[in-house]
């Protein structure tokens, strides 16, 4: 009889041991993994009819992957990284980058709760918040197109025209106006939904008891 | 309240399973599978995984050091050898390990019968 599900048994096996000791330092994980591989080759070899009953069992001899790295955390004087829990800072970060933007943003990069990259977009989408968006459409105000009609004391039309820049057709300047006044709450919406709720916190590292 | 007696038992086999796996490589170098068969029906390695991360340890602790071998029916294997100073450790674990046995097995008996 052959074990038509040996290779799909190892590497899972071996996948969620190499998940388990994602804290582990790389070394000491590799070592772990490229040892626990070797074992299973040799089991594996002393099998006199290797069937998937048999790979199930080999596996469940080596134990669960969590037990194993449990125990190589404690034999080799590693400290488990608790879990980030976010709390009020992160609440706090969410909803002051878009209303007050320099805050939220210390906030942001204070916290762990959230990878570089979105600590990364949540500053500079948009650059400022509403507070900076009220800038820079102040700043191109002043360049919008302004059209009408001036005319004499007679009611005689003398100019009738537009000045400035031309504008957007409708559709698209409504949609950018959306896109635009949107884009700092779609912005906490993205940093809320990014917290990393009970992962490892962001740059910590294990440490050596 | 005393310590419940299968934890005390786990906690001392544990702290004693790597004394056991120097012993096994006192005399002749041993690859791991080895020594898990060696260990086999002792009873004490009940998760062979767990055996690695031991060996790690004694390694990076300079009581054991390794050797890749060629083998005749498979890739190489990583032999373990016992240090010098794994030597010392192991001589060191026996003596106190006999006295504290001899002092815990008569306490025992005593008790058993007053």
């Amino acid at each position: 009889m052959i074990a038509p599900h040996a290779d799909q048994l190892i590497d899972g096996y071996l996948a969620r041991l190499n998940a388990a000791a994602g804290d582990l330092p790389k070394a000491a994980r590799q070592e772990l993994v490229d040892d626990v591989r070797a074992h299973i080759t040799e089991a594996r070899a002393r099998e006199s009819e290797e069937t998937d009953a048999a790979i199930l069992n080999i596996l469940d001899r080596l134990g669960e992957p969590a037990a194993v790295v449990a125990d190589a955390r404690e034999r080799l004087g590693i400290r488990a990284v608790q879990p980030y829990r976010p709390g009020l800072l992160e609440v706090f970060a969410v909803i002051l980058v878009p209303f007050l933007w320099p805050i939220g943003v210390i906030l942001l990069w204070m916290s762990p709760a959230w990878h570089w990259r979105d600590k990364l977009i949540g500053t500079l989408v948009p650059p400022g918040g509403y507070f900076g968006l009220s800038v820079i459409l102040l700043t191109a105000a002043s360049g919008v197109r302004s059209c009408g009609t001036v005319v004499d004391q007679a009611g005689r039309v003398i100019q009738d025209g537009c000045s400035g820049p031309a504008g957007l057709p409708q559709p698209f300047g409504l949609l950018l106006a959306i896109l635009i006044f949107g884009s700092p709450l779609i912005t906490a919406g993205y940093l809320a939904i990014r917290l990393r709720w009970g992962r490892q916190p962001q740059g910590s590292a294990v440490a050596a008891v | 309240m005393p310590v419940p007696a299968d934890g005390l038992v786990s906690q001392m086999r544990r702290g004693a399973l790597e004394y056991c796996v120097m012993a096994l490589i006192q005399q002749t170098p041993r690859y791991a599978f080895e020594m898990i068969e060696g260990l086999g029906e002792t009873g004490m390695l009940t998760t062979e995984g767990t055996l690695y991360p031991l060996l790690s340890r004694l390694r990076r602790d300079g009581l054991v050091k390794t050797e890749w071998r060629e083998s005749v029916d498979g890739p190489p294997r990583r032999y373990y050898e016992l240090t010098a100073e794994g030597r010392r450790a192991l001589a060191g674990f026996r003596s106190e390990w006999t006295s504290f046995r001899a002092a815990v097995d008569g306490i025992l008996q005593e008790g058993k019968k007053s």
